[in-house]
């Protein structure tokens, strides 16, 4: 019990220093608020579909992805700052210090993404917005799982700065460019060859922004199967990312370094 | 001269041993204009060929945020405890200023090799004039905007951390509202508006306007050569007035 204490401590703490971060908090709200209500609107001036029913939600979906990685660039941070070695010291298991992380991960992204989707909400008019909250843990467990993918880019780069956010601007781009996120399905097929359509299709972030679109502002009855490829497409990146932390963190313990 | 070639040096070899971050910049252009931009150019219908104006957006995006990137550099340096340490070199204060410019512009060259490259050659039927006009006008913005970002450093000097914020949220500000991913005639009016105010706006229409693109989606050529002229002369002169006046009193984080 006490434990868990512990764990919500650290994880509260992580959630509050991402909240807190100034400059982050800005790039962020400046870049997904512009691309909803400038970006979407000019491109939908641009196109014969309506692009910015189709945009809208994606930036939520963006939102989320933005907030989770971050979870990488604070783990780093830590290691680097030696923070770490002070949270070691507390009564927590390592695996509780994972755990720790990745909650507040999901929930900062969750909280993000969540005040983002409130502007979706005024901007683009939706058919049935209390479905936003019963998918609500699916993307709270989708932004554990892209937490996942940061904790792992910030364990195998370890202390070289440099490393890591290259690592994380390169898998970033790829994991959006490789989504429908920014455009449907059917131009992704035009374009790629079909492993990388059907990648772009298992996407956790194609099927996130997908969900916000058909469940959300479309109004079509929720598939819980569809929730299911969600879960399906997250997990294994959580239980990826906390193994990777776990691995970092025991090397610490056991050499004094990483 | 040698000793600025030095300072420069000093800086841009952490830089560039190893050259992370310019590789890492040159694959996420590829990956942009490769696939996004491919994708995209397909949704677009209201220009011909959205795929090689989104690169030239690219380009200029790079430009700007080496820019920004050199301009809160040395702010951020500064209240580092590294500005002392310079101040206190036998180097006179235009000359330190000349040499972040220097500095700036070797990065900006490293960084757009590959990108400038890949759009020109994208582009096609180019002479030797108009490469060397879209590299000109590339430095010209380059030099705007950080001379921009020097002129915000007396925020800094109040608190560098809300510094860090207003120049990061407005660098995305002034990228959204200006022609990089989109022609001005498609931008509704209350947005032409502040497009009209953004320094971008021109260094990315004269960009296109050099590289063939149609000149009735672009603003006009003449007005844009006056205003990058006027920013970069403007911008860095007020910059260097300001680093002379307050960079004695920084004190540091």
């Amino acid at each position: 019990m006490s434990e868990i204490r512990v764990i919500l401590a650290i994880a509260q703490n992580d959630f509050s220093y991402f909240f807190r971060t100034k400059w982050l908090m800005a790039v962020l709200l400046s870049l997904n608020l512009s691309d909803m209500l400038v970006v979407a609107l000019v491109y939908n001036r641009m196109m014969d579909f309506d692009y910015f029913s189709y945009y809208v939600p994606a930036v939520t979906i963006m939102g989320l992805f933005a907030a989770s990685l971050d979870t990488g660039r604070r783990i780093w941070l830590a290691l680097r700052e030696g923070v770490i070695q002070y949270e070691l010291s507390l009564p927590v298991s390592t695996q509780g210090l994972v755990i720790a992380y990745l909650l507040a991960g999901g929930a900062t992204a969750l909280v993000y993404s969540g005040s983002l989707m409130a502007i979706a909400l005024i901007v683009l008019p939706a058919n049935a917005a209390w479905n936003a909250l019963l998918l609500l843990p699916f993307l709270f467990v989708l932004a554990m799982g892209l937490a996942g993918i940061a904790a792992t880019l910030a364990s195998v780069a370890s202390t070289h700065g440099e490393f890591f956010f290259a690592f994380q601007n390169i898998v970033q781009i790829t994991i959006v460019t490789l989504s429908t996120v920014y455009y449907p399905i059917e131009v992704v097929q035009k374009s790629l060859p079909p492993l990388l359509v059907m990648v772009a299709a298992a996407n956790p972030l194609s099927l996130a922004a997908e969900a916000l679109r058909q469940y959300v502002f479309t109004g079509a009855p929720i598939e819980p199967m569809f929730l299911v490829k969600i879960l399906l497409a997250s997990i294994p990146f959580t239980i990826i990312g906390a193994l990777a932390y776990f691995g970092a963190l025991r090397n610490l313990q056991n050499k004094g370094k990483l | 001269m040698r000793n600025m070639i030095r300072l420069v040096w000093f800086d841009l070899k952490t830089e560039l041993k190893p050259p992370v971050w310019i590789i890492t910049e040159w694959i996420i252009f590829l990956v942009q204009v490769s696939v996004y931009g491919t994708m995209i150019s397909q949704l677009v219908t209201g220009i011909e060929n959205y795929s090689n104006f989104f690169a030239v957006g690219l380009v200029i995006m790079i430009t700007f945020d080496m820019a920004s990137h050199t301009g809160r550099h040395f702010v951020e340096h500064a209240h580092e405890g590294r500005l002392p340490y310079l101040l206190s070199l036998p180097v006179s204060r235009s000359k330190l200023f000349l040499t972040i410019a220097l500095q700036g512009g070797t990065e900006l060259a490293l960084m757009l090799a590959v990108p400038l490259t890949v759009t020109v050659m994208i582009m096609g039927n180019l002479t030797l004039v108009s490469v060397a006009a879209c590299v000109l006008t590339l430095f010209g913005l380059g030099f705007g905007v950080a001379g921009l970002m020097l002129a915000l450093s007396f925020v800094a000097f109040k608190s560098s951390d809300l510094y860090t914020a207003i120049v990061t949220g407005l660098s995305t500000i002034i990228i959204r509202f200006s022609t990089v991913l989109y022609p001005f005639i498609f931008l509704p009016p209350q947005y032409a508006s502040a497009a009209a105010f953004s320094p971008l706006t021109y260094g990315a229409d004269l960009v296109r306007f050099i590289l063939g693109f149609d000149p009735a989606i672009l603003v006009n050529p003449y007005y844009a050569v006056s205003i990058l002229t006027a920013l970069a002369v403007s911008t860095l002169g007020l910059g260097l007035i300001l680093i002379q006046r307050l960079v004695e009193g920084v004190k540091s984080a």
